[in-house]
């Protein structure tokens, strides 16, 4: 179970704590973080303390697979726990959590939302409340290597093209690698071909994946797949990391993935392509336009809180432009305020130009937000790997998906026009 | 008879103090195994959804079943389930056999021939299970590099994307884990026969197959059905090797009903209808021992006379 840890930088700052006057309000932070992301939250937090001499945050280790401590906070929420006060979230979670009555609406202490990107607000929000900050994004990007072409594909003729190109030069014997296992990343890459094909998953409480679009997009995978040869029929076991080490080796001419493999892959002593690659947004099909999935962290408030004022003035503390700019210049993540990236300074902390990262930030969508988006995602899991293994035809695998998308909508009463139906 | 009695009495007493020893025992049993077993029930009997608390948990009596039966997961779930168990327990026991007649004959360096046997059931099953991950993943495995050298296939493939491909690994390694452990069971069974039952077979005239058939497998049956009933029980809870080796996939193409009851249970968090698909594996298995129970054991514990 998750043991307290005070950092040894509290234990100091607070030598013990005084028990007899009124003491500093507590409020607990689980975190996972581990190495030097770790290392800018402590140092960020002990500031914080610094400034507040009211409020001492301590902190929860958490398990660092978002599945795990998916569950650990289901449980702790479940018994109606008021510890964890600050929980961070997958950005998939909050509407989750948010119709289990789990987290305070954050509304009533005004957040500033138009500094930050709409589509990061859009994702945390659940009946018009908003319900988690967010705290950095991640975002779906085309990583393209610029030595063996001098511009990246704008749409997927071009990525097909593009990479039969190289391979006749002599290029990677991979074309174009992303996360096709059956798990919530197939789910992410799919949204980015739908909505590079102009199609949606969710409209309101109706499933509409079953649609033109959707099925241009499923196609489109399959035939990069074994028509194309573009994408290697292995992609459908891979996950980030094994997409990362074959780009990393150079066997691949693109990569899907999230940004965390950019300062990875620009250390020569592991990477062999440092200094070789480049990211753009993802390519599109006529008809659709360049998108990318929206990960990354919010923070919310325990509803069981003894302290809310407290844990919002953490939560302030930890997205105000400074803190985003040292997380950026030190791990690379990127900055969820619009601001942030006006400043010069942040061109030099991030390995990606600002502007080409606020691009790819502008194409960003979010996943359906409803509160059941995991179900959903495991339904949508099961029928793509189906259709991508070929053990059934695309148009039947939407069919099927959407049908069972639906039907678990209209059961939990989030479908629309329908009423809750009876089990 | 008077004097038959007081033994009677002393009886009487001897069961009191039986069943008080037997009765901490029994308190626990029920405790442990028979509480938990109707809470599920009692649970399976109740939408519950952990992630879904607007919904409250309704009594929603044997829906959730119902649910179960209507599901095409849940029923594949089932025959993947019964093909593992009849491919993985009947490989098991015919490698089994042959292994435990081969370690029963003396030659130099039995013993430590059996320790090593052993090895791989004694490795844990997530790390044999990575273990075969590893050798079979990618179109550069080791055994797509092996089977393309051998001119078997003509180019590699990716075995954990097509169904039938992917239950190569799953079945060579669960047979690679356990058939040791079957063989141990057998050799334990084969060293109880006499010897002499063969010398007598041998002077009768018995060829090498009729000792085997007629003398070593009547009396090594006790043997063989203790080991069936752990492999086959053993099986159908399959779980963490299938988890860590294809995790149900393709699609769900390998998924045992344990897996599904786990995804739905933990993963989902639907406690209602997860308890339900608990109950249906509980009820699977509990038969399977019944059956073993009802026809095999009178056999297996000699008493029938």
């Amino acid at each position: 179970m998750a043991s307290v840890l005070i950092t040894a930088l509290l234990a100091t700052a607070c030598g013990g704590g005084g028990a007899s006057v009124p003491g500093p309000a507590v409020v607990t932070f689980p975190i996972s973080a581990l190495g030097a992301e770790g290392r800018v939250l402590v140092r960020q937090l002990s500031r914080f303390m610094a400034e507040n001499p009211g409020i001492r945050v301590v902190q929860r280790v958490t398990p660092d697979a978002a599945d795990q401590k998916h569950q650990l906070y289901v449980q702790w929420l479940n018994a109606g726990a008021s510890d964890p006060d600050i929980l961070q979230l997958d950005v998939i979670w909050t509407p989750e959590f948010a119709a289990a009555g789990w987290i305070l609406p954050l509304n009533q202490f005004r957040p500033d939302t138009s500094a930050f990107f709409p589509s990061t607000i859009v994702a945390n929000r659940w009946q018009d409340s908003l319900y988690a900050l967010p705290w950095f994004i991640d975002v779906g990007m085309l990583y393209w290597r610029t030595d063996l072409m001098s511009a990246p594909p704008a749409t997927f003729a071009d990525l097909v093209r593009a990479t039969r190109q190289a391979k006749r030069a002599g290029g990677p014997r991979y074309g174009f690698v992303w996360q096709g296992a059956r798990y919530e990343g197939l789910v992410v890459n799919f949204l980015e071909y739908l909505g590079g094909h102009g199609g949606r998953i969710l409209d309101g409480g109706r499933v509409v994946v079953n649609s033109p679009e959707g099925l241009r997009a499923l196609n489109e995978m399959r035939d990069q797949i074994y028509r194309h040869g573009v994408v290697p029929p292995a992609v459908l076991t891979w996950h980030e990391e094994e997409s990362r080490f074959a780009f990393q080796n150079g066997e691949a001419a693109f990569m899907r993935n999230w940004p965390y493999p950019v300062p990875l892959m620009q250390d020569s002593s592991q990477s062999r392509v440092a200094g070789k690659f480049a990211v753009a947004p993802m390519p599109a099909a006529p008809g659709g336009s360049p998108t990318s999935a929206i990960g990354g962290a919010q923070l919310a408030i325990n509803r069981r809180t003894e302290h809310p004022e407290a844990a919002w003035a953490v939560i302030n503390y930890l997205t105000q432009p400074e803190q985003m700019r040292e997380r950026a210049r030190v791990v690379g993540q990127f900055p969820t305020r619009l601001g942030v990236y006006d400043d010069p300074d942040l061109a030099s902390g991030l390995a990606i130009p600002p502007a080409m990262v606020r691009r790819i930030i502008e194409y960003a969508v979010p996943r359906p937000v409803t509160p059941v988006y995991t179900q959903l995602s495991e339904i949508l899991q099961i029928h793509l790997h189906r259709a991508l293994t070929r053990q059934s035809e695309p148009a039947a695998a939407l069919a099927g998906a959407q049908a069972e998308m639906q039907r678990l909508l209209n059961r939990v009463g989030l479908g629309t026009g329908e009423p809750i139906a009876r089990r | 008879m008077p004097a038959a009695e007081r033994p009677s009495g002393i009886e009487q007493q001897e069961a009191r103090i039986a069943w008080g020893l037997v009765l901490p025992a029994l308190l626990t049993i029920l405790l442990v195994a028979l509480f938990p077993l109707l809470w599920t029930v009692w649970e399976s009997l109740h939408l519950h959804d952990l992630r879904m608390p607007w919904l409250g948990q309704p009594f929603v009596g044997i829906d959730n079943y119902l649910e179960a039966f209507r599901q095409p997961r849940f029923w594949g779930a089932l025959g993947h389930t019964l093909f593992f168990a009849v491919t993985s327990v009947g490989l098991e026991l015919v490698i089994g056999l042959w292994l435990a007649l081969a370690l029963n004959r003396a030659f130099r360096g039995r013993g430590l021939v059996r320790a090593a046997v052993l090895v791989p059931w004694a490795i844990p099953t997530v790390v044999s299970a990575l273990l075969w991950r590893f050798m079979f993943e990618g179109q550069h495995g080791i055994v797509n590099s092996a089977l393309v050298a051998l001119g078997v296939l003509s180019e590699p493939i990716v075995w954990f994307i097509q169904p039938a491909a992917a239950w190569v690994p799953i079945i060579l390694a669960d047979v690679w884990k356990t058939t040791p452990f079957v063989a141990l069971l057998l050799l334990a069974g084969l060293q109880n026969i006499d010897v002499s039952l063969y010398e007598a077979a041998r002077i009768d005239g018995a060829s090498a197959w009729r000792q085997f058939r007629h003398v070593t497998l009547p009396l090594l049956k006790p043997a063989i059905l203790v080991a069936l009933i752990f492999r086959t029980l053993d099986a159908f809870r399959v779980f963490d090797l299938i988890y860590a080796l294809t995790g149900g996939g393709p699609g769900t193409s390998t998924e045992p009903i344990a897996l599904y009851t786990f995804n739905v249970l933990l993963q989902n968090l639907q406690f209602g209808y997860g308890s339900a698909l608990s109950v249906i594996v509980f009820l699977v298995t509990f038969s399977l021992a019944l059956v073993y129970i009802r026809f095999l054991g009178a056999e297996l514990t000699g008493s029938k006379r």
